[in-house]
């Protein structure tokens, strides 16, 4: 019964952390390293779904994905079916969501690798994408870490974006924290409990992860 | 210069505008040939040193000049030729020696060998750490290793790739002097068998 909204949580947040990473890796590369002095307002937009109530965010993706949206038109030529309300809609809304959360460890990460190990790289013969898979990508991976769990974390505990496009489907579009919501709404707090409990551990767990890793993997070579 | 007319040399010509950190602005200009051997260009800190080894690496442009190595031009600002470091055949040794340090040594100085299958890459690799007396530590990381052995490795890796020059950016500061001779004799033994010409940028006479 709960479980199944809790489930529906999972895959969304598994879905969206792994798009995101693909999506978000290129974008962190090309905001760590170019050199366009337009670049601030790519970041900018990059950082909004930080500062704005996900009811905004929700409200013009659910315009654009609604049947006379251009996102929601695009949906419907290709597949005959809208997007809104639907889990397809939901990983698109989150993925806009959090987006912060996996480019900004990325571009930290990127940012902080010694420009003259690039540099050593390049003068070795290695093209870009190599320096890229070879040094700089091994050499952030506590921010590919940190990016994938925090963006999953995000998408985890999201409320507002899915209650805007997603609606209230159960098996659908029915996330852990809109069911806890219901349940509350309609005095059920032993059932809301039990899933807040189980949200809150995982949240935690999650977060000291993330720190854990960031501690540690620095370590092994840098100077002792 | 006539005996050695068909071995490398170096040629370069470099005017480059850089600002300082208050403001300031100042002019790197210059002009010189290098041959074959060690030549030691000595400056004090601020001079310029890293600047022109960087538009020699290809990692600056320089505002105006033309840099040629035996005759193949790698940056001409009058014919607008700019080759990428990658394909400069140049070798350089940072002052930081910049190792790779998620990679063995082993991994290191066979990073520049890509484009040969992997048993000559461990060849050329074992022989090269042999020359500079460094082959025991293949397998190590350069976190792990002293600061003389990683100043061995750092040569080993760049020279590995056959370099048509070698640039040296003070690569051997705070090494004592008897290590410190010791690497530039093993440097000076590659070199009588490897003719081409060495940059050695120092502030320290």
């Amino acid at each position: 019964m709960s479980m199944d909204s809790l489930l529906l949580s999972f895959r969304l947040a598994l879905c969206v952390s792994a798009i995101l990473l693909v999506l978000a890796m290129p974008l962190a590369y090309w905001l760590a390293y170019s050199s366009w002095r337009g670049k601030f307002l790519v970041e900018s937009i990059v950082a909004l779904p930080l500062v704005l109530p996900p009811t905004v965010l929700g409200f013009y993706a659910l315009i654009a994905m609604g049947p006379r949206g251009p996102l929601g038109k695009l949906w419907i030529a290709l597949f005959g079916h809208g997007l809104a309300f639907t889990f397809t809609g939901l990983v698109i809304a989150s993925i806009l969501y959090s987006f912060p959360f996996a480019v900004q460890p990325l571009i930290a990460s990127f940012e902080s690798v010694d420009q003259r190990l690039l540099h050593a790289s390049a003068i070795l013969g290695a093209g870009k994408l190599r320096t890229f898979r070879r040094v700089i990508l091994p050499l952030s991976l506590p921010g590919v870490i940190t990016a994938l769990v925090l963006s999953f974390a995000h998408t985890l505990g999201e409320f507002g974006v899915v209650l805007m496009v997603g609606g209230n489907l159960a098996g659908v579009t029915r996330t852990v924290s809109i069911d806890i919501y219901d349940r509350v709404q309609s005095l059920e707090y032993g059932a809301a409990n039990r899933m807040a409990i189980i949200l809150l551990v995982i949240s935690f767990g999650v977060l000291a992860a993330v720190y854990a890793i960031n501690r540690r993997v620095w370590t092994p070579w840098t100077a002792k | 210069m006539d005996r050695e007319v068909n071995l490398p040399s170096l040629a370069a010509d470099i005017r480059k505008e850089r600002r300082g950190a208050h403001g300031s602005t100042f002019t790197l200009d210059v002009s010189f040939e290098a041959s074959p051997g060690i030549t030691i260009l000595f400056g004090p800190s601020g001079s310029g040193k890293s600047t022109l080894l960087d538009c020699l690496a290809g990692f600056l442009q320089p505002d105006d000049g033309r840099i040629a190595v035996n005759g193949a031009i790698l940056f001409d600002s009058g014919n607008r030729v700019e080759l990428p470091p990658q394909k400069r055949n140049i070798a350089y040794v940072f002052q930081s020696l910049a190792l790779f340090p998620h990679l063995t040594v082993g991994q290191n100085v066979e990073y520049g060998l890509q484009q040969l299958p992997a048993p000559d890459r461990q060849k050329r690799a074992a022989e090269i750490l042999e020359a500079f007396r460094v082959g025991k530590l293949k397998d190590r990381k350069p976190g792990e290793i002293s600061g003389g052995e990683q100043q061995r490795i750092a040569l080993a890796r760049s020279l590995v790739t056959r370099p048509r020059i070698l640039l040296l950016d003070e690569p051997l500061t705070g090494l004592d002097a008897a290590l410190k001779s010791s690497i530039i004799e093993d440097l000076r033994v590659w070199n009588a068998a490897n003719r081409i010409p060495i940059l050695y940028v120092t502030h320290s006479r």
